[in-house]
């Protein structure tokens, strides 16, 4: 996608986050059918708990209608932004490191190279990173996922798997050079 | 200021969250004081995002999209309803001043919190209905399917067939108990990890036919496999096995055995 491309889609969240900042409901409605299912997965992946999954989830909208100001849109990518916030609450409150995770938007901007706006470029995009992710060995790609959905670090998968630590990194850094590699192509 | 991460893959690991705290911290205020990494992570944030898209396809609950909108709107008319109240007053002249709009502002604004905290607590407590739902579901499965063990285990009728390992094959041991007048199928065992892209598989081999696949599994180091099953229609079983196989399983056995056990 061309990074032309990539801004005009940038443009268009941004403009429905500049009618929720006009209290335009409509307008979130919108970003709720946009960005709903894409993040409803990621966290009945990580919660393995479908009302636990829909409360985050009820949380971070009811947030953004609340604080709009909170994303800027010159400075990353709308639907990356929400998938970070999620993530991240639904890992703090799965690992118990702090039940009341995530009650403020965080202010980190997360920029995106590819547009997510439709549910086509959703779609293709589904394809892809799985395609790059089944195309890892077993090993790498549980190590991945154990990272990425359940939040473990080195040393908590090496404690999960029974493998040795420097399997662990060796085998996470060798997926993340090949997931870079393909992600960025 | 401390030196620059020496692998460009560290802004990633850093975003995922794989890095242990003795590896976070110098990584951390390296970042703080260097806008160079600082925006080299922000770049692998947006990719490490990317792997939301791993996870299965699950639509948004039905109904979540309106009880948002309905807590916005709560919401919104909680903090409407001074400001609507006052206009009303001004509009109706001096009267309504009186102790009329003191009366009815507070009385609807105190309405509408009521509303969402009701709200609120309904929420809460169809939470706390589905989850005993969910709990008694659980325990019912739990004891109907202890029932069927102990069934099992106590008649005469169970037949147990040992898996013996086979030659060069993932360390393991097995067993699975069989009841042709209960139809029921036991397996219970321990094994080593499937190989990676693999899972190992349960075949019933029948005395005439094509063996009858009795699950697929991945097992956790340490962790023993256990499942019930009905006994396939018709089936006299010969021997049980357990080969490996691509993940998720086959339509019929293409992998070496792993395990196997003459029924008879």
């Amino acid at each position: 996608m061309s990074e032309e491309t990539a801004a005009q889609a940038r443009a268009s969240d941004a403009a429905l986050m500049e009618r929720i900042s006009q209290r335009d409901e409509s307008a979130l409605a919108e970003l709720y059918d946009r960005y709903a299912g894409m993040l409803t997965s990621v966290l009945n992946r990580i919660m393995r708990d479908a009302q636990a999954a829909e409360e985050i989830l009820q949380d971070v909208f009811y947030q953004l209608w609340r604080a709009p100001e909170r994303f800027d849109a010159s400075r990353g990518s709308l639907p990356a932004w929400l998938v970070v916030i999620c993530r991240n609450r639904a890992i703090s409150r799965l690992r118990k490191k702090n039940p009341a995770a995530g009650d403020e938007l965080v202010d980190d901007m997360v920029p995106l190279r590819f547009h997510l706006e439709t549910e086509v470029s959703q779609q293709q995009m589904l394809g892809r990173v799985r395609g790059a992710l089944e195309s890892l060995p077993g090993e790498q790609r549980a190590a991945v996922e154990l990272a990425y959905f359940e939040g473990m670090t080195h040393s908590e998968i090496a404690a999960r798997t029974g493998d040795p630590l420097g399997t662990v990194k060796t085998r996470l850094r060798t997926a993340i050079q090949t997931l870079k590699r393909t992600l960025n192509a | 200021m401390s030196a620059h991460p020496s692998r460009e893959e560290d802004f990633d690991l850093y975003a995922l969250g794989a890095l242990d705290a003795d590896e976070c911290g110098p990584f951390g205020e390296h970042l703080a004081a260097c806008p160079e990494c600082a925006a080299k992570l922000t770049e692998a944030k947006g990719r490490i995002a990317l792997l939301a898209f791993a996870a299965a396809s699950v639509a948004p609950a039905s109904g979540a999209k309106q009880r948002l909108m309905a807590r916005i709107d709560a919401d919104a008319a909680a903090a409407q309803l001074p400001a609507k109240a006052s206009v009303r007053s001004e509009e109706r002249g001096v009267g309504f001043s009186g102790w009329w709009a003191a009366a009815l502002v507070p009385a609807t604004a105190v309405l509408a919190i009521a509303t969402v905290v009701l709200w609120q607590e309904k929420n809460d407590l169809d939470k706390q209905i589905a989850a005993l739902r969910n709990s008694v579901t659980t325990e019912q499965e739990q004891l109907s399917n202890s029932t069927k063990l102990a069934n099992l285990i106590g008649s005469s009728d169970t037949v147990t067939v040992n898996l013996a390992q086979r030659p060069g094959m993932p360390k393991g041991v097995a067993h699975v108990m069989y009841n042709m007048k209960m139809k029921m199928l036991m397996y219970d065992g321990e094994l080593e990890a499937a190989p990676a892209g693999k899972s190992y598989q349960l075949w019933v081999v029948p005395m005439n036919g094509n063996p009858v696949s009795a699950g697929v599994f991945q097992p956790v180091p340490g962790q023993t496999d256990h499942w019930m099953m009905a006994m396939p229609e018709g089936l006299v079983p010969k021997a049980f096995a357990v080969t490996i196989e691509p993940a998720g399983g086959m339509a019929q056995p293409t992998g070496p055995e792993v395990l196997l056990g003459a029924a008879s």
